[in-house]
């Protein structure tokens, strides 16, 4: 089903002629990898504030709202550029293992920051400026992790070791979604 | 020895021909490339965002004693990595204008963070000159962080 979908986007207008725009291709791939200063970085710094590790003497809850903007303006612009990356090489992208696993790594982070937001945080007036209680730093560290293989498998995706043709193995084939060739 | 001659020299050099023989090595030191941009991108962000009213609302002083020492190791992992990345295809970077356009704007962005900006925040003084100095530091690194994709594409 998706498999149809994403080979169906592969023959639109819009995928053809974002994959053959050079410019528009390379301008659309270094403002995805500018803007993981934006999103990766500022998070990074309210990770390291829970740690203890850095900005001590800057309120927790200061620390998450004025940088939580910034965070989230960088989402979107990952979202809509990585949106137009996946748009312009649909089918190899669709069963790059290095997709895949990054798609899951954001889940991991995702599921992080809600488990962060609804109730690890949720007494934070009583660590605003004091220790940082266990589970929010353990959040932190999963965060951190998260988003750094976030940022290396995507980097990943670019390389072919794993392209559906130099795939052999049927467990391989499961986990990209490659056919094997028959014989 | 011409420049072109010491890239020859330093692309058959043991090292350079590590990292460009091995499958690994070179995309291992491109990520870590990409997770130190992160450091710098914010580390520089929190005093920058700051210094314009639109981030943290606390002492210069006191953010620059934390962000300082990212913005070193990010400068430094970023150096490294960067220094191996060159040296497995310095022939191929010699002819790339996005190459030398990134080491200028590298140059310019080093000697605006580290003799203008730095001095200024650890200061702590907020001022029109620090204003025009972030505004500065931060287009001087964009331009580095987009001339380096661009080495990719040309």
């Amino acid at each position: 089903m998706l498999e149809t979908l994403v080979t169906k986007l592969a023959d639109t207008t819009w995928s053809i002629g974002l994959h053959e725009s050079l410019h528009m291709y390379a301008i659309t791939e270094s403002t995805h990898v500018l803007s993981i200063m934006l999103f990766v970085g500022t998070i990074a710094m309210v990770d390291f504030r829970l740690l203890g590790i850095a900005f001590t003497k800057v309120q927790v809850s200061q620390m998450l709202s004025r940088m939580l903007p910034w965070t989230i303006f960088g989402f979107v612009l990952l979202v809509v550029t990585g949106s137009m990356l996946f748009l312009a090489i649909p089918v190899r992208t669709y069963h790059s293992i290095w997709f895949r696993l990054k798609l899951l790594m954001i889940l991991i982070a995702a599921i992080n920051i809600a488990i962060f937001t609804f109730k690890v945080e949720r007494d934070k007036a009583a660590w605003d400026l004091g220790d940082v209680p266990r589970k929010s730093k353990i959040c932190a560290v999963i965060s951190l992790g998260a988003w750094a293989c976030v940022i290396i498998f995507g980097r990943l995706i670019a390389y072919n070791w794993f392209d559906c043709e130099s795939i052999t193995s049927p467990i391989m084939a499961k986990i990209t979604g490659c056919h094997l060739d028959p014989g | 020895m011409t420049p072109y001659q010491i890239a020859e020299n330093i692309e058959a050099s043991g090292l350079g021909q590590i990292i460009r023989e091995s499958t690994w090595l070179f995309p291992i030191i491109e990520a870590t490339h990409l997770l130190a941009l992160a450091l710098l991108g914010g580390s520089i962000l929190i005093m920058s965002l700051s210094i314009l009213g639109w981030g943290l609302k606390a002492p210069l002083a006191d953010l620059y004693t934390s962000a300082h020492r990212y913005l070193n190791a990010a400068v430094f992992a970023l150096l490294f990595t960067g220094v191996l990345l060159g040296v497995s295809e310095p022939v191929k970077l010699y002819g790339r204008e996005a190459f030398w356009v990134k080491m200028s704007s590298l140059l310019v962005s080093l000697v605006v963070t580290y003799c203008v900006f730095n001095p200024l925040v650890r200061r702590g003084v907020a001022s029109w000159g620090l204003r025009g100095a972030t505004v500065l530091t931060i287009a001087a690194w964009l331009a580095v962080a987009m001339a380096g994709r661009w080495i990719g594409f040309s």
